[in-house]
């Protein structure tokens, strides 16, 4: 019933255009996936501290993998810093996979863009292989019930009010 | 999965693009292909640039070595229409004047890689600067990589196809360029 209102909030916001691509229901360059279940995730971050995935099970889940190489990511990840400074407070849980770089790379790099975000380090590049993503940046969500239900392609402004109203809509939905 | 106009959005040719130009002074040319439907550029890049860039990767010496030997064509190509276009690079031919040139596909660089042990890593980085074998292109994506194909000295025709729609029945879009030439260290 929850999920039902969530939905409802979402017709409704796609009513109001939202800076949505030409009336379309999301937010420009963010597609609908059949739902399936999200790869595992377990990584470590920079500082050596765990995480799973499917501890935040109950949460959505912001997961995007990035390298510090990868022209878009540097464009993109000023605005999900942005994003989250607004979001983490309301909730969103973060994923940020860094794909076979190492540590020293990073640190220099998140230092200037995203000094907020610790990532995690897929140090091997074999978790981002397992999530296929079309090409790097890419960003997926989980939603509460551990379901990957959207995906974003190539950088996205993130910070932007289309973007942020879209994952509160994610945020507003309940567990049934 | 359902289809939205996606506006454009930029990735990994793009960015290979910016970084390597930061590299070295770029004196290839490019080749690009318009039309309503599709655009395609092509940008050869030296052995010194993509030397280079995997060198601040990590990479190992014969690594390197193996990599620097080869052709490297960054493309860049992103749907401008309303359907799905369908990038499949088996259906791309290139020849020079000998005939056929056989294009080593990424199963054949990660036999190579795993061959020689490259650390995990690194097989990983270079597979994601490359072309996508294959991928439905969504309206208004743009998506990027390298073609790797064998150094032969001689220029290439390049012909590609790509199927049109969800169900591929829609007619394809071919593309071609002549006299692609690999790009060449400057003096």
């Amino acid at each position: 019933m929850k999920r039902l209102v969530a939905c409802c909030l979402l017709a409704l916001w796609v009513g109001v255009g939202a800076a949505s691509d030409e009336g379309n229901a999301l937010p420009r360059g963010v597609i609908e996936l059949e739902s399936y279940p999200a790869p595992p995730l377990r990584l470590e971050d920079m500082d050596g501290n765990a995480y799973d995935l499917k501890e935040d099970r109950g949460s959505v889940v912001f997961v995007h993998f990035w390298a510090s190489w990868c022209g878009p990511c540097r464009e993109e990840m000023p605005a999900i810093q942005r994003m989250w400074n607004v979001l983490e407070q309301e909730g969103l849980k973060i994923a940020l996979v860094n794909t076979a770089e190492d540590e020293d790379t990073l640190f220099t790099f998140l230092a200037a863009h995203a000094p907020d975000i610790r990532p995690l380090m897929d140090a091997d590049g074999q978790i981002t292989e397992a999530w296929k993503p079309r090409g790097l940046p890419a960003t997926y969500l989980v939603d509460r019930a551990g379901q990957v239900r959207y995906q974003a392609l190539g950088g996205r402004p993130w910070d932007e009010a289309a973007y942020i109203d879209f994952l509160r809509v994610l945020l507003a939905e309940e567990l049934d | 999965m359902k289809a939205w106009h996606l506006g454009r959005y930029f990735s990994v040719a793009a960015l290979l693009g910016a970084w390597m130009n930061g590299v070295a002074a770029d004196t290839s040319p490019a080749y690009e292909w318009d039309s309503p439907q599709l655009h395609i550029r092509l940008e050869p890049r030296t052995p010194e640039q993509m030397a280079a860039f995997y060198e601040a990767r990590g990479f190992g010496q014969t690594m390197i070595d193996i990599l620097r030997a080869q052709c490297y064509i960054t493309v860049l190509i992103e749907n401008l229409s309303r359907d799905i276009l369908w990038l499949d690079l088996a259906q791309w031919r290139f020849t020079n004047t000998d005939g056929e040139v056989v294009r080593p596909d990424r199963n054949y660089w990660k036999a190579r890689w795993q061959a020689m042990d490259v650390p995990l890593a690194h097989q990983s980085t270079f597979r994601w600067t490359l072309l996508p074998e294959q991928l439905d292109f969504r309206p208004g994506e743009r998506e990027g990589g390298n073609i790797v194909l064998p150094r032969l000295g001689k220029p290439m025709r390049i012909h590609a196809r790509f199927a049109r729609g969800e169900d591929r029945e829609g007619a394809p879009i071919d593309v071609a360029f002549d006299a692609v030439g690999c790009a060449e260290n400057p003096e």
